[in-house]
């Protein structure tokens, strides 16, 4: 009788330790909000980036050379190089990069974040078949190690001849070495690595 | 009022016989779980310091009673001793139930060397708490290295993450308590969530044998332990301090038990280990430091007959990535992988920046079992995780201290588990599981969710049974469903939707969409079944074979179904595939046991066939904004994994012991007659250990490491193309690097100052000759050699 009496209850004592679970499994499942999620419009991202030559002697002398990556780094991207260097000129670099995800907010990288840490930046430029020579100028952005970042730079087109132009932007670098002021640096990670075929000069 | 009347009617009566010492007491004793009579059982009459003993129908009886109280302590062999009090009213009678097959039915088989194994059939390992008691300054993937057979996978030298057999992720199912771990075991990079700490003793189990846990664990699945409670009144603990030059780590760790004879017993639990940047032998691996904090806390009640438990632990780990593994474009991975030496490379240093990962795990368990006569044991529990995932990337500006993956996993899990055991001869286990678990995404990360966010619900219902057909033959089955239903919501980039095909099978996920992506909300339901079926055969007292068969089935995980995007520390761009149906394994093994004081022999083959298994390989490439980029893509194939592993202990004398472990497995995919990526070479770990009992316990072991180089590999590699230089150059991602040998050195001696408290000191010298190497399961092998020599000091008190 007594051990009968037992039983029964545990089995209340069970009964109630299962409802209590299940209680609980609901209450903390109803905590979950089925709304629906917000999209993320990436923030670091680079989209456009355009490097505008002008002619110092000529200012509707103008080379454009311009990529477009919707995705930002996480999709294809294009390039696109308009007009040609003209030889003997000298031209003044202006750069632009730009996150242009959001289309009615642009937001631009180059000042807003680049420049403002210019002591983690470089940008570094090649030429491959071309005959163009650059300086950094003096009154570019100081970059790392009492470098110049490369933003503001003066480029001058030799003799008549097709080829590459490249940009890359190094974070963080280890060393850099602007002596031969095209740039060069040990290290880092590059955010942007673009070269642009078939740039002329005539 | 009624009681009041009764009792004063019992007194008057009790009053009027009290002095009548006439009466008797007939007591029947059974067992508890099958109603069997107990024969033989003595019976100690304390009110006058008799014996007596049941008869062949289990009855006793003792005569010339008075009424009052008779206190009888009964006893029989291989039951616990019942002290019991009969209150005496007249002749009475009353059935005395005792717990005769307790041992057997801790559903666990005691063997003599006091290791529990959790299954009979499959093929399980077991490492035991003063083993693992060495790995304190370490993690669970590199003690479950002491099992040939399983390696690890790692990133780096602190986020290590076992292989079973091959297999590895989603396939490892870690049970820690009773609870499946639940922690994104998707990626490679994601550590299990386990602090060794806690654990009192690991079992690995190869394959899926084990249904009761889930039916997906086509590689295995590794079940850990906590402190046995003991019904006796103790207090004890143990306190272990640890120190390591390489990385000038130190980590402590106390855990306190108290225990009752009435079966309540308390366990907390608390370590903390640091340690900065650790060393190669010709460089700091920069930014390696680690900090990881835990807590864990069990109490309750057990008795044979029914019992609680309440569970509760916390896990912190803030870990560095190898600073220069951080990269930005393909051109520096190959420059990492040509120049064979890390481009960042600082003096030493304890903190830990970005690139780095810090993640919370808690777990709460509630535990409740109940046992009936004649029947069985109904087991009822609930449990719940929540993950908390931050990972922090090289950002710029403001953003720099904003993680970029920030993900919340919270789970829920209610299990209800039917054991009959009533006939040891036939045991049969039924079950059902019901889980919920919701992913969080935060957008806050400014950077687009890798893992979308999803409500994912689960149901399982298993079956296993356990029948011993003769003395010396053991077979065991199981059979098991699992419903689960993955209802996500994610945003595809429209490029992207369109160019994986979905816009034609998959229009009608979409729910919402912004100018440039498309919102969706893809539903996938999956039925998976899985099965085994395995035999134990003893040969003689030395020696058993086992042979198992078992179908395991894993429906995709997130990672597989959702990632689309660049992950960076691999430099590719990955790619699931919301098409992926589930993957099947059929898994046949077979072991040979042999074990004397001498001798010590196990041999374990496999053969593991999965269709429609997952992987991810290289397909294309893609020109961005910072150069080409090669596209790995999930896909599915048909594979199949074989091998064998081996252990063997000999003693030559009582003081000297050769031990060694050797592993071999192939991986191919049938389909595109490859070899699977990620296969961990043949190795072999011989061990010569002396030791001296006399000596307080002292030892000292030597120990070989020796890695093949993989021969067999899918060569993955790509090229890319400079197009500056129009230089083609060869990104060489899937080369293994050379084999390599490792020594280790360890000694310890254990100084007791009484019965209960001692104290064991430990010296270990790990890479003892400062052997530079790359491992192949290293995903930070292109950027960094590994670990250098490093000497270890640990003191661990027992009290």
């Amino acid at each position: 009788m007594k051990i009968k009496y037992l039983n029964s209850n545990l089995m209340k004592s069970t009964k109630c330790l299962l409802a209590a679970l299940f209680c609980l499994t609901l209450v903390t499942s109803c905590d979950n909000d089925d709304d629906t999620p917000a999209p993320v419009l990436e923030e670091e991202i680079i989209t456009n980036v355009t490097l505008t030559f002008v002619n110092d002697a000529n200012a509707s002398d103008v080379v454009v050379m311009s990529n477009v990556a919707p995705d930002g780094q996480d999709g294809a991207s294009t390039s696109q190089v308009t007009g040609a260097f003209t030889t003997g000129a000298t031209y003044s670099l202006s750069l632009s990069l730009v996150n242009a995800e959001d289309p009615n907010a642009p937001e631009d990288v180059l000042n807003e974040d680049i420049i403002q840490e210019a002591d983690e930046h470089f940008f570094a430029y090649a030429v491959s078949g071309i005959n163009l020579t650059m300086t950094r100028d003096a009154n570019d952005v100081a970059g790392p190690d009492g470098s110049k970042l490369g933003v503001n730079t003066t480029w001058v087109a030799g003799t008549a001849s097709t080829g590459d132009v490249q940009i890359r932007l190094i974070h963080e670098p280890t060393t850099v070495d602007d002596s031969n002021e095209f740039g060069s640096v040990s290290g880092g990670s590059e955010d942007i690595n673009i070269t642009f075929e078939d740039v002329e000069i005539q | 009022m009624k009681h009041f009347l009764w009792i004063v009617v019992l007194s008057i009566f009790s009053l009027a016989h009290s002095q009548n010492c006439t009466y008797t007491f007939i007591g029947e004793i059974v067992d508890f779980h099958d109603g069997t009579p107990m024969s033989g059982a003595t019976v100690f009459n304390e009110n006058n310091s008799s014996y007596t003993a049941a008869d062949i129908n289990g009855k006793f009886s003792i005569k010339n009673l008075c009424n009052g109280k008779l206190v009888l302590v009964i006893s029989h062999i291989g039951c616990e001793t019942k002290r019991i009090i009969v209150d005496i009213v007249g002749d009475s009678y009353k059935k005395i139930v005792m717990e005769h097959h307790a041992e057997e039915l801790e559903e666990v088989a005691v063997t003599s060397k006091g290791i529990t194994k959790t299954t009979v059939t499959a093929q399980e390992s077991v490492i035991k708490s003063e083993t693992l008691a060495q790995y304190s300054s370490l993690s669970l993937g590199d003690a479950l290295k002491e099992v040939s057979g399983v390696s690890s996978i790692n990133t780096g030298s602190t986020i290590v993450k076992p292989i079973i057999n091959g297999l590895h992720s989603s396939r490892v199912l870690i049970l820690n308590n009773g609870v499946r771990l639940q922690d994104q075991e998707w990626g490679i990079e994601h550590a299990p969530n386990i602090d060794i700490n806690s654990a009192n003793q690991i079992s690995v189990i190869k394959g899926s044998g084990t249904l009761a846990y889930g039916g997906d664990a086509i590689g295995g699945v590794v079940v850990i332990k906590p402190t046995r409670s003991i019904r006796k009144d103790t207090l004890y603990g143990r306190t272990i301090l640890g120190a390591q030059t390489n990385g000038r780590g130190y980590n402590i760790t106390s855990t306190l038990n108290k225990n009752y004879k009435s079966g309540w017993f308390a366990q907390a639990q608390a370590s903390f280990r640091k340690n900065g940047d650790f060393k190669a032998p010709e460089y700091y691996l920069t930014n390696t430091g680690s900090d990881s904090k835990g807590f864990s806390t069990r109490f309750g009640k057990h008795t044979f007959q029914s019992g609680f438990n309440v569970y509760y632990s916390y896990l912190n780990n803030e870990i560095g990535i190898l600073g220069a593994s951080h990269i930005g474009s393909i051109f520096d991975l190959r420059r990492a992988i040509n120049s064979g030496e890390p481009s960042l490379v600082e003096a030493f240093s304890y903190d830990i920046n970005p690139p780095k990962q810090d993640v919370t795990h808690h777990l709460a368990k509630l535990g409740y079992y109940k046992r009936f006569q004649n029947f069985g044991k109904v087991s009822l529990q609930y449990d719940y995780q929540n993950n908390r995932r931050l990972e922090f990337d090289v950002r710029i500006g403001d953003r720099r201290n904003i993680p970029a993956v920030d993900l919340e996993l919270q789970t829920h899990t209610v299990l209800v588990d039917l054991n009959l055991d009533s006939n040891l001869k036939r045991k049969w286990n039924f079950g059902m599981m019901g889980r919920y678990q919701d992913n969080f995404a935060n957008p806050d990360t400014g950077v687009r969710r890798l893992i979308p966010d999803y409500n994912k619900y689960d149901f399982g219902i298993y079956t296993t049974t356990e029948w011993k057909l003769q003395d010396n033959l053991v077979v065991d089955a199981g059979l098991r469903y699992d419903f689960n239903r993955i209802d996500a919501k994610k945003f595809y980039r429209k490029s992207r939707w369109e160019e994986r095909g979905y816009d034609a099978e998959f229009s009608n996920l979409i729910i919402d969409e912004t100018p440039t992506q498309f919102l969706t909300n893809p539903v996938f339901n999956y039925h998976n079944v899985s099965a085994s079926i395995g035999s134990k055969f003893f040969l003689n007292d030395k020696s058993y074979v086992i042979g198992n068969y078992a179908l395991a089935s894993r429906p995709p995980n997130a990672s597989e179904l959702f990632s689309d995007g660049l992950h960076h520390s691999a430099a590719r761009f990955e790619l699931g595939d919301i098409r992926f149906n589930k993957e099947v394994s059929n898994r046949i093994s077979g072991s040979f046991v042999h074990d004397t004081p001498r001798f010590n022999l196990e041999a374990e083959v496999f053969y593991n066939t999965i269709n429609d298994f997952m992987y991810i390989r290289p397909v294309d490439d893609i020109l961005t904004n910072r150069g080409p980029f090669p596209i790995w893509e999930y896909q599915q194939t048909d594979a199949e994994l074989y091998g064998f592993n081996l252990s063997t202990a000999y003693n030559f004398t009582s003081s000297w012991q050769w031990q060694n472990k050797t592993a071999f497995v192939k991986g191919y995919d049938r389909v595109e007659s490859l070899p699977l990526i990620n296969m961990p070479p043949f190795n072999t770990f011989n061990q010569i250990t002396y030791s001296n009992e006399a000596w307080n316990q002292f030892s000292v072991s030597l120990k070989s490491e020796w890695f093949f180089e993989q021969n067999e590999w899918p060569n993955f590699n790509y090229v890319v193309q400079n197009q500056l230089t129009d230089e083609e150059l060869e990104i060489k991602i899937s080369n293994p690097p050379p084999a390599y040998h490792l020594l280790h050195f360890y000694s310890e001696a254990t100084f007791s100052f009484s019965e209960k408290t001692s104290l064991n000191v430990a010296l270990g010298i790990n890479n003892l000759l400062d052997t530079s190497y790359r491992n192949y399961l290293n995903q930070l092998r292109f950027f960094a050699d590994d670990l250098g020599r490093n000497i270890t000091l640990q003191l661990r008190f027992n009290y």
